[in-house]
C-alpha cells in the first residue's frame, strides 16, 4: 500500500462545503485551533463528523489529509516510510508528517480501528510538546502553529477488544455529535439532496423512527447520509418506498424479518 | 340424535350471525414482528411486549341473529397496560386480508402515539387518530381506507332506535372525520365497539383494584379473593341479561342446547377466571411457601451445628480446610459428593437469550483463531520488504530477518466456570427476577459464547450443607460437547443451602488442573460471602476461601470472581486480591458482560 493512497490531502478548496451547525461545535473548533489543541470527535455512523471537519479545514483556510484508520494501519503509515527506486532508496513523508511539515489540519478518522502503535506516536503530537519524532531518519519536527490534529471515533460501534485508551482521550477536547434536530435535517436533505422540502421532512420523520428502534431491534441507527442517499434516489425519480428499501432499510439489516418489519414502518409514512 | 341436531343448529345459526371473513384472516402471530417494530419506532415503549389480549365484552346491542347465536357479546378490542400491548389475537372482521393485516398495524401505531390517554374514550381515540394521521401519512392513507371498511361493518342507521342512531352517526362522524366529535350523545346502550380504536377504559372499581395488586403479599391475596367475588357477582347476573332467550327454553329443544351452551360457556369462562386467581394465588402460596422453607431450613440446620466438630471424615473425595486460628490445614475436613443434575431434560436455549446469542456469537467470532503474519522473521515464505528497505537505507545492518510467515495463532485455554448456587440466590434483583436466574441467563450466553471461540470450558455448581456434604453439580465437563444436555442441566439448576467456597474452589482446583493448556481460568459466580451452616462463617470462610486460591494461584490457575454482591468490595479484595474480581452493579447486566468479560481475560 503507498502513502498516497491512504491519504486525501486536500488543498485549501475555493468552496467550503455546507455544514449546519448543532450547536457550538464551530466555536469550540476555532478556539482549539487558535489554542493548538487536539480535537476528538466521537457520534454515531453518518452523523457528519468528516463532513464537519471538512468544512472547518476550509473555513480556517487549512489544508485537510484525512486518514481512514482500519486495523491493519501502522505508525509507519502515518509517518512515512522509505522507498527504492533506480538510485537507491528515499523517504517519503506520511499524510501526518506531511501535515506537520507543511502546517494543516491532520484527520484520523475512527481512529480506534488503527493499530495500537499509531496512538503512541500521537501522544507526543497531542501534548504540549506538538513534536513528531521519526525514528527511521532520526528527525524530530516541531509543529507549526498551523498543525491541528484531529481524531473521530464512533463510541456506538466499537470492537470488543478495542477502545480509546483514556490516557488517549484525555489529551484531547472532546465534541460529542448527535444527529440534528428534526428540522434542521430536513434542512440538511433538502439541501444535500435537492429534494422537495416535504419530502425530506417525512424522510426525517422515518429516520427518527428507525432511530427509536436502535439498540432494540438494529444494531446501529441510521445517519443523515443513508437518509440523504434515499432523498437523491427520489430526486432522481425513484418510487419512495423502493428508494428507502435500497438506501436505508437494506443497508441497516441482513435480516429479511427485520427487513420486512421496517419496511412496515416505511409504508407508515410513504404508503399510499 | 338431539345433540347432533343442536350442533348442527348451532354450527348454522352461528355462520349467519358471524359477520367474518375467515379466508382473510391475518393471526397475530404472523405480524406481530412487524407491529412490535412499528410500535416501538413510532415511540413506543421498549421495554412493552406485544401480546394477544383477551376479548372485551362490549354490552351493544346487537343483531337478532346474532342473539340468536348466542355470538358477538365480546369483539377483539386493543389496549395498552403496563405490561404489555394487547392486540386481537386473530383479525378477520374485513373481508380483504390487506385491511386487517393494516388493522393491526393501526392499532399498534394508535398504542404508540396515544397522546392523550387522560381524556375519555371518544375523544382519547379521536385524538390519537389525528396524531398518528398527522405524523405518518402512509397510515393515513391506510386509515382512510379502513375507516370505510368500518363503516360499511357497522349496524345500519335505519335499524337502530332513534338514541342509538344518534350515537352511531357521532362515531360514524368522528371515524371520518377524527377530532370533529366533542361528545357522544346518550343512549340506552353503549356504541357497538369500534375496532379502529382502543378499548374503553375500564370502570373505576376495576382500576382500582388493579392499583391495589401490587401492594404486599398478603393484601394481594385478598384482593385476589376479592377479585373473584367480584367476577361470580358478574357471571351471576348474566342469566338475568339472556332472559330473552330462555323463554325459547320450554318451546324447542335447539334452544335448549343454545341455553345449556351458553350456561356451559359461562362456566368455562368462570373456571378460566378462577384458574387464573389460582394461579395468581398459587405463585404467591409457593413463594411464601419457600421462604418459610429457607427459614425452616437455616433453623434446623443451625440448631444442627456442631460447634467446634472438626473429627476428620473418612471416604473418598475428601479435602483440606484452612483454619486461620490455629494456622494450620485440616485434612479431610469436607466431603465433596458430586450431585447429578438426573431428571433435567435436554432443552435448546431459552428464546429470550436468541438475540443477546447473535450478538455474542458476532463478537466472539473474532476471537476465534486465524492465521496471523509475522513480519521480520529470519526464515519464511515470503520476503518482507520493509526491513530489506531500512536495511539499505541505513547501510547498518542492524535487520536481519527480511521474510514474512503465516502462522496459525492458538488459543490455548481452558475456563472452568464455578457458579454459586446456594439458597442466597433465590433473592430477587428486581425486574421480577432472582440471583439464580441472572445465573442461569449468565451460564447459557457464557457458554454460547465461548462455544464460538473453540475455547474448552467446563462449567460447575456448588452448594453445600455443612463440611460433610459439599454439593458439586457437572453442568458441562471438559470433555462433554455444549448441547442440548448440558443445556437441559443448565436450565434445571436450582438453589439449595450454603455457600462452602472453599472445598468448592479446591476441587474445582482438582478438576482445572488436570487440563493441559497454557492458560487456566477459574472462574467464579457469586452473590456473596462464603458461609455454611456451621463455623464456617465470617473470617473463618473468608480465610479459608483465600487459601484454597492461593493454593489454586500456585498450581498455575488464574483465579476471577465476578460477584452481584454489592458490598463485596469489603471482603473481596482480600480474597482474591485487587484486581482479580468484579461487581455487577445491576445483576440484569451479568448475562451480557460475562462474556465480554472472559473475552477481556482472555486476549
Amino acid at each position: 500500500m503507498t502513502v498516497t493512497s491512504i491519504a486525501r490531502a486536500l488543498r485549501v478548496p475555493k468552496l467550503i462545503p455546507p455544514y449546519t451547525a448543532t450547536g457550538d461545535e464551530i466555536a469550540v473548533f476555532e478556539l482549539a485551533h487558535r489554542n493548538r489543541l487536539p480535537v476528538l470527535i466521537k457520534g454515531p455512523t453518518g452523523c457528519g463528523k468528516t463532513r464537519f471537519v471538512e468544512h472547518m479545514a476550509a473555513r480556517l483556510g487549512l489544508p485537510l489529509y484525512t486518514v481512514s484508520c482500519h486495523d491493519d494501519l501502522s505508525a509507519a503509515d502515518l509517518v512515512g516510510r522509505h522507498l527504492i527506486d533506480a538510485s537507491g532508496t528515499y523517504w517519503t513523508d506520511g499524510p501526518l508528517t506531511q501535515a506537520v511539515r507543511h502546517g494543516g489540519i491532520c484527520y484520523l478518522d475512527e481512529v480506534v480501528e488503527a493499530r495500537k502503535d499509531t496512538t503512541v506516536v500521537l501522544h507526543a503530537l497531542s501534548d504540549d510538546r506538538r513534536i513528531l519524532p521519526i525514528d527511521r531518519t532520526g528527525e524530530i519536527l516541531e509543529a507549526p502553529p498551523e498543525f491541528m490534529l484531529v481524531v473521530s471515533y464512533n463510541p456506538g460501534y466499537q470492537h470488543l477488544l478495542k477502545g480509546l485508551k483514556p490516557s488517549t482521550r484525555q489529551r484531547f477536547v472532546s465534541l460529542a455529535f448527535g444527529f440534528p434536530e428534526a428540522a434542521s435535517e430536513a434542512e440538511i436533505v433538502a439541501t444535500e439532496s435537492g429534494i422537495d422540502p416535504a419530502t425530506a421532512k417525512r424522510l426525517v420523520t422515518l429516520a427518527n423512527a428507525l432511530r427509536s428502534t436502535a439498540d432494540h431491534d438494529l444494531e446501529e441507527a441510521p445517519g443523515t447520509r443513508l437518509i440523504v442517499d434515499a432523498a437523491k434516489l427520489i430526486a432522481g425519480g425513484c418510487d419512495p418506498q423502493v428508494a428507502c428499501r435500497a438506501a436505508i432499510v437494506e443497508c441497516l439489516s441482513d435480516e429479511p424479518e427485520i427487513s420486512r418489519a421496517l419496511m412496515v414502518v416505511v409504508a407508515a409514512i410513504f404508503g399510499h | 340424535m338431539e345433540e347432533q341436531v343442536g350442533i348442527a343448529w348451532h354450527r348454522l345459526v352461528n355462520r349467519l350471525a358471524a359477520r367474518r371473513h375467515p379466508a382473510a384472516a391475518i393471526e397475530l402471530a404472523s405480524v406481530s414482528r412487524d407491529a412490535a417494530l412499528l410500535y416501538r419506532a413510532l415511540g413506543g415503549d421498549h421495554g412493552v411486549a406485544l401480546q394477544a389480549g383477551a376479548q372485551t365484552r362490549h354490552g351493544a346491542r346487537r343483531s337478532w341473529l346474532e342473539r340468536l347465536a348466542g355470538s358477538e357479546r365480546k369483539a377483539d378490542l386493543a389496549w395498552m397496560d403496563g405490561q404489555a400491548l394487547r392486540l386481537p389475537p386473530v383479525i378477520d372482521v374485513y373481508p380483504e386480508a390487506g385491511l386487517n393485516r393494516d388493522l393491526y398495524f393501526w392499532l399498534a401505531a394508535l398504542c404508540a402515539v396515544d397522546p392523550r390517554p387522560d381524556l375519555p374514550w371518544l375523544t382519547r381515540n379521536q385524538a390519537a387518530a389525528l396524531a398518528v394521521t398527522a405524523a405518518f401519512p402512509g397510515l393515513a392513507a391506510g386509515y382512510r381506507r379502513l375507516a370505510a371498511a368500518e363503516i360499511a361493518r357497522r349496524p345500519q342507521l335505519s335499524k337502530l332506535p332513534p338514541d342509538e342512531a344518534r350515537q352511531e352517526q357521532a362515531i360514524r362522524a368522528a371515524l371520518t372525520d377524527p377530532g370533529s366529535v366533542a361528545a357522544l350523545p346518550a343512549a340506552r346502550l353503549p356504541p357497538h365497539p369500534v375496532l379502529l380504536w382502543l378499548r374503553p377504559e375500564q370502570s373505576a372499581a376495576a382500576r382500582a383494584h388493579a392499583a391495589a395488586a401490587p401492594e404486599a403479599a398478603a393484601q394481594a391475596a385478598s384482593a385476589l379473593q376479592s377479585d373473584k367475588k367480584r367476577r361470580i357477582a358478574e357471571h351471576a347476573e348474566m342469566p338475568e341479561r339472556k332472559g330473552g332467550l330462555m323463554l325459547f327454553r320450554p318451546e324447542s329443544i335447539f334452544s335448549w342446547t343454545e341455553y345449556a351452551k351458553i350456561e356451559h360457556e359461562t362456566q368455562e369462562n368462570e373456571d378460566q377466571d378462577l384458574a387464573r386467581a389460582a394461579d395468581d394465588l398459587d405463585v404467591i402460596a409457593i413463594a411464601q411457601d419457600k421462604k418459610s422453607v429457607a427459614k425452616k431450613l437455616r433453623m434446623s440446620l443451625d440448631l444442627a451445628e456442631a460447634q467446634g466438630d472438626s473429627s476428620p471424615l473418612d471416604g473418598d473425595g475428601m479435602l483440606p480446610e484452612w483454619d486461620y486460628r490455629t494456622q494450620l490445614l485440616k485434612p479431610d475436613q469436607c466431603r465433596i459428593n458430586a450431585v447429578p443434575l438426573g431428571d433435567a431434560l435436554p432443552c435448546a436455549l431459552p428464546l429470550h437469550l436468541a438475540r443477546d446469542r447473535q450478538r455474542l456469537r458476532r463478537q466472539f467470532a473474532a476471537l476465534q483463531p486465524l492465521r496471523q503474519r509475522l513480519k521480520a522473521q529470519p526464515e519464511g515464505s515470503e520476503i518482507d520488504i520493509d526491513p530489506y528497505i531500512r536495511h539499505v537505507a541505513q547501510r547498518s545492518g542492524a535487520e536481519s530477518g527480511f521474510y514474512t510467515d503465516q502462522r496459525q495463532r492458538e488459543r490455548d485455554l481452558a475456563c472452568l466456570l464455578l457458579a454459586d448456587l446456594s439458597l442466597s440466590t433465590e433473592a430477587w434483583v428486581g425486574e421480577g427476577r432472582r440471583v439464580i436466574d441472572v445465573i442461569r441467563d449468565s451460564l447459557f450466553l457464557f457458554s454460547e459464547a465461548l462455544s464460538v471461540t473453540r475455547d474448552r470450558f467446563a462449567l460447575y455448581g456448588f452448594s453445600s450443607r455443612q463440611r460433610s456434604d459439599v454439593r458439586f453439580h457437572t453442568l458441562k465437563a471438559f470433555d462433554e460437547p455444549y448441547g442440548d444436555v448440558a443445556r437441559g442441566r443448565i436450565n434445571g439448576i436450582g438453589p439449595a443451602y450454603y455457600t462452602r467456597m472453599g472445598a468448592a474452589i479446591r476441587h474445582a482446583t482438582e478438576i482445572l488442573g488436570r487440563q493441559k493448556a497454557r492458560e487456566r481460568l477459574l472462574l467464579l459466580l457469586t452473590d456473596g460471602k462464603p458461609n455454611d451452616a456451621d463455623h464456617y462463617e465470617g473470617r473463618y470462610g473468608i480465610e479459608d476461601t483465600r487459601k484454597a486460591l492461593i493454593a489454586a494461584r500456585q498450581r498455575g490457575l488464574r483465579p476471577f470472581c465476578v460477584t452481584v454482591d454489592q458490598e463485596a468490595h469489603e471482603y473481596l479484595p482480600h480474597i482474591f486480591g485487587k484486581s482479580s474480581f468484579i461487581i455487577i452493579r445491576k445483576p440484569s447486566e451479568l448475562p451480557a458482560r460475562l462474556p465480554l468479560l472472559y473475552a477481556l481475560l482472555t486476549r
